[in-house]
This record gives structure tokens, sequence and C-alpha cells, in this order.
């Protein structure tokens, strides 16, 4: 395969990912644009290490170390989502939530609790 | 002895971590305990291995000098950086063993928090990508779990929790890809290597680098993306908030300061990652400081005045990128605010939380005439607020670089680095004198005079006042070139 073609593939993914991360309003979907730019790391890692460093032993520790720890780190904030959320909480959660939500409040004035 | 010294030479730059994995390995045996005794002998046990700990991190770096391997750095910085995390680990043991003393996972909490302070010392150390990586993650996840913890039982804040939590979850991922990057660029592992290589100039280097900064200023919750942190300040409980500004802000502040070197390498290249920077820098600062006067909320008045400071992080590169000061000015520079924040925030926050919990209100007519009803605790809060002036000695280079040179002649680089950091500090000092002010108008009702402030809180505050004291005592003699014989060092670059 083409190394050119992979390394457009992989940014085109990685965009993706920013795009998602920015156009969805349910958390869920959030986390899986997250997974989109993970996918376009490990393209990255793999490709280089085929292509420039005739498959080096270190790219693959770093996507098994960097994998396990980034993916227990989302899998512990899901679980404090599902098991720890009242149902209020959670339909507020997955209706309106915009990871970069800006609002006037935030920067000025007060904030009503 | 032989075995012991020999024990010691292997584990140099790691004395400090050995001391506090024993401390939560023998509090393993008391976690399921509730007695109030235990609960106290936790917390002199972790205090005693913090001072221990504190205190070899010092140690093997004067016995045994730099330490540098494939994994770990253990330079003049790393020691002082690692001893600002473990001296802020102890304050912190102080707020949750205040807070929290009844909370009934509090052991618990407190074998967390050691883990959080050890992943906090491994990211300082790490050289390599992978631990620096694997170390920044665990503390995340680490600082989660405690958060999470200690908010058990305040009401509607999980959805808070979750939108802060985010945002450095997506810091790591894109530390993923931009490591990715520099990997197809060089194979090299390390910062060092990749600055001292020649494929330095590389555009991957470049794009990774962008992609790092983007996920340190996603970290920081630097402006406009301050919304969670902010909300979240709001509603949490008083020893989480304390957990955000003393042990998650100090680590984002330690990854902005790993890539001075590399960042100092392509603003020389191109000036204009330099006008970007003293954009994004006097956006910041400009943006907190109207945040904290726009605001009557205590919490969140701190919580501004805190990005406020983040910014000044950005300043300083901003100075060094316009050749303002030199590269180590410029640690100090930020090892210096650093301590700024780290001694005035921890008093004014332990007074003011006093006030919220006993007034249940976080409204900053609390503090109005508190200098009045308690005058001891009014002049010491007085003179932690007026150390922030200190942040004038920002000016001491742009004095030394401009005088005897003609303005017009210096470059607009220059001269806009230097309105910035007047926009600033007039900005510091509005609300400073806000803030000083309150505590000497008449009170509103009686409400302050009610307030009874626990006895550890006069000492608490008065030792940091003291220092601050020093501190200014100890600046003010070297102003006037006075060698008083105890301290005969001089800070490279004045």
């Amino acid at each position: 395969m083409n190394f050119q073609f992979i390394i457009y593939f992989s940014l085109l993914v990685f965009l993706m990912g920013i795009f998602g991360i920015f156009y969805n309003r349910d958390i869920i979907s959030v986390f899986i644009s997250f997974q989109f730019i993970i996918i376009s790391a490990v393209i990255n890692f793999l490709s280089f290490s085929q292509f420039l460093y005739q498959s080096s032993l270190w790219d693959e520790i770093f996507i098994i170390f960097g994998i396990a720890s980034i993916y227990f780190l989302m899998f512990c904030i899901i679980c404090y989502f599902y098991l720890k959320l009242d149902l209020l909480d959670r339909e507020a959660l997955n209706r309106d939530f915009i990871l970069f939500k800006v609002v006037r409040h935030d920067w000025c004035g007060e904030d009503e609790m | 002895m032989d075995f012991l010294i020999s024990i010691s030479e292997k584990i140099n730059p790691l004395q400090s971590v050995m001391i506090l994995s024993f401390a939560i390995f023998i509090s393993s045996f008391f976690v399921m305990s509730e007695r109030r005794a235990v609960k106290r002998f936790i917390v002199m046990l972790f205090s005693v291995s913090l001072i221990l700990a504190f205190y070899l991190n010092i140690y093997s770096f004067v016995s045994a000098g730099n330490f540098s391997n494939v994994l770990l750095s253990f330079e003049n910085l790393q020691m002082i950086e690692i001893s600002i995390i473990i001296f802020c680990a102890l304050n912190l043991i102080f707020f949750i063993s205040t807070y929290c003393r009844d909370n009934r996972h509090f052991i618990k909490i407190l074998s967390i928090f050691l883990f959080s302070t050890i992943s906090a010392v491994f990211f300082v150390l790490a050289r390599n990508f992978i631990l620096m990586f694997v170390a920044l993650v665990i503390f995340i996840l680490v600082i989660f779990q405690l958060m999470t913890v200690l908010n058990s039982k305040t009401d509607r804040i999980k959805p808070y929790i979750i939108g802060f939590f985010l945002r450095p979850v997506l810091t790591v991922i894109l530390f993923f890809f931009g490591f990715s990057l520099f990997y197809g660029a060089t194979d090299f592992k390390d910062f060092n290597q990749v600055i001292q290589s020649e494929y330095v100039s590389n555009p991957l280097i470049a794009l990774g680098l962008i992609i790092f900064i983007v996920a340190v200023y996603l970290y920081l919750f630097l402006f406009p993306f301050q919304g969670p942190y902010i909300r979240l300040a709001r509603r949490n409980e008083f020893s989480s908030n304390a957990l955000i500004w003393f042990s998650y802000f100090p680590v984002g502040i330690f990854m902005l300061m790993k890539l001075d070197g590399l960042l100092g390498f392509f603003i020389e290249k191109n000036n204009i990652y330099a006008y970007i920077l003293l954009a994004i820098a006097f956006i910041c600062i400009t943006a907190a400081g109207i945040g904290a006067f726009k605001t009557n909320s205590l919490r969140r008045v701190i919580s501004f005045l805190f990005l406020f400071f983040i910014g000044v992080f950005i300043l300083n590169i901003s100075m060094f990128s316009a050749g303002i000061i030199t590269g180590p000015l410029l640690s100090w520079f930020n090892i210096g605010n650093i301590f700024l924040i780290i001694f005035s925030f921890m008093p004014i926050y332990s007074i003011f939380s006093s006030l919220e919990k006993n007034t249940n209100s976080d409204s900053i007519d609390n503090i109005r005439g508190l200098g009045r009803s308690n005058i001891y605790l009014g002049i010491n809060l007085t003179i932690i607020f007026l150390s922030w002036i200190g942040f004038v000695h920002h000016v001491g280079p742009f004095i030394k670089y401009f005088s005897g040179t003609n303005l017009i002649q210096i470059g607009i680089l220059k001269l806009m680095v230097l309105v910035v950091t007047a926009i600033a500090f007039i900005f510091l000092l509005i609300n400073t004198f806000r803030i000083v002010i309150q505590f000497f108008k008449k009170p509103l009702k009686d409400v302050t005079e009610k307030i009874v402030f626990p006895r550890f809180l006069y000492i608490y505050v008065t030792f940091f006042s003291l220092v601050i004291l020093a501190a200014a005592v100890w600046g003010l003699l070297k102003i006037l070139n006075v060698d008083i014989g105890i301290m005969n060092f001089e800070i490279a670059g004045f």
C-alpha cells in the first residue's frame, strides 16, 4: 500500500474525530470521536514504523501502553456515567451535551446554581 | 551499612517515591477501619512520609547530583518541581483531613491521593515519551477517582465532573497523536534528543508541537474553554477545589515547562509564533481579570485569578520569545510564579473555605469587615494579597532592557509585550484592591463577627504570611544590593 495514501487516510480519520468532537451533542458520540483520533494515531505509529524504521519495537510498546491507559481512563468515566448518574442527570447529559459549549456566565457575571 | 548505601545509590532519584510507596503499603492494612485514632495515625504517617520524601528529594540531588538514564531525568529543575509537588501534597493532606475527616472512605481517599502524588512525581521525572504519557494518564485517572469519591455526597455534581474530565481525556488523546507525529519525524524518544537532532525543523515536529500546545491549553482550561472548570469549582466540595488548584494545575504547568525548549527553538526560527503566543497571553489574562472582577462569588474570583496566573506563564514565554528575558531566566520566572501561586492561594483558600462553611454562602460580602472583626487574620490576608504586587518583578527585565534605548527603535513586538504586561498588572491591581478594600469596609451584617476560626488556621496562615514577608525582605535587600551573608547565590540573568 502507498505510504502517502496511508498518511492522508490517517489525517482524514483525525479530522473526522475533531469534527465529531465539535459537532456531536451527546456524550457517547464524543467518546466515539475520541476513538477516531486514537485510531488515527495508531495508523501513524504503525505506518511510520513499517515504512521508515523497519518495524521497530518501540512503537508497538507505545501503542500497547498508550491504548491500555487511555481506554482505562475512558472506561472509568463511562462506568461513572452509567453507574452513578441519576436518571435526570443522564438525560441532561445525553440530550444537551456539547464539549466546547461557551456560555456568557462562564467568563463574565454570575453562574446561577 | 554498605548494602543500604548501595540500595540508596541505585534508587537515587526515586527515594521520595519509595518512601511514599512504603507509606501506602502500611496504610493498606488499615483501609477498612473507621476509627478516629487510626485516621489520625494515617494522617501522621502520610505527613511524616511526605516530609521525609521532601527531604530525600533534595538530599539525593545534593549528594548524587544530576541523574539521567533512558527513562528518567533528574536535574535542578526536576528537583524543584518535585519539591513543589510534595509540598502541595502536604498541604492537600491538611485540606482533606480538615474537610473530609468524617468521610467513611477517609483512609482510602488519602491512599489514592498519595498515588496521585507518586504519578505526578513520575511525570516530572519522566524523560522517555512512554513513561511521560503513562504517568500523565494515570495521574488524571487518580485525580478523577479522587474527585468522584470526595464529591460522593454532593448533590447534582456528577455531570459537571464528567464535563470537566472529558477535557484531560482529550488532552491525553491529543498527546498520543502528537507523539505519533514526532515518531514519524525522528526515531528519538525524548524531547532533548529531538531538540538536538538535525530533524528538529521537520514539519511533522512543528505540527506535533502545535498539537501538544493545544492539548496543554485544553488541560489548563484557558480562555475560552474554562466553562467546565468554573462550573465545577463553584459546586465542588472544599478539598476537591484545593485538589484541582494545587495538584491538577501544577502538573499542567510542568507539562508546559517540558515543552519550553522545543517551543523556544521554533519561536527563534519564526517570529509569527511569538505574536500568536502574545495574543493568547493577552486574551487569557484579560478574560481572567475581567471574569474575576465581574463576579461576586469568592470561589469564582479565586478560580479566575488562578487562570490569570496561568496566563502569566504564557506571558513569560512571550517575554522570552521577544528576547527580553533569557532561557534560564524564563525557568526562574516560571518557578517564581508557581511559588507565588502556591504561597498565596493556599492560605487564602483555607480562610475563604472556612468562611463559606460557616456562612453557607460564597458571596464576597462574607469577607466584608473581616479586617475589623478579626484584625489578626485581616492583616495576614492583606499581606498575602499584597504579595501579588510581587508580579511587578516582570517589569524588572523591561527596565534593564529599555534603559538607555530609544523606544521607537526597539521593535513593535517588545513594545506589545510591555503593553500586555502593563495591562495584566492593572487587572491584578484592580482585583487585589477590590478584595483588600472589602476586608476593611463596614460589614453589612454582623456575620463576620460571629465566625470563630479554628486555632490551627491561625498557625497555618501565619506560617505563609511569614514566608511571604521573609521573601519580601530578601527581595528588598537584593534590590538595595545589601549582602546579609546568608544567601550568596545570584539568579542567573539578573
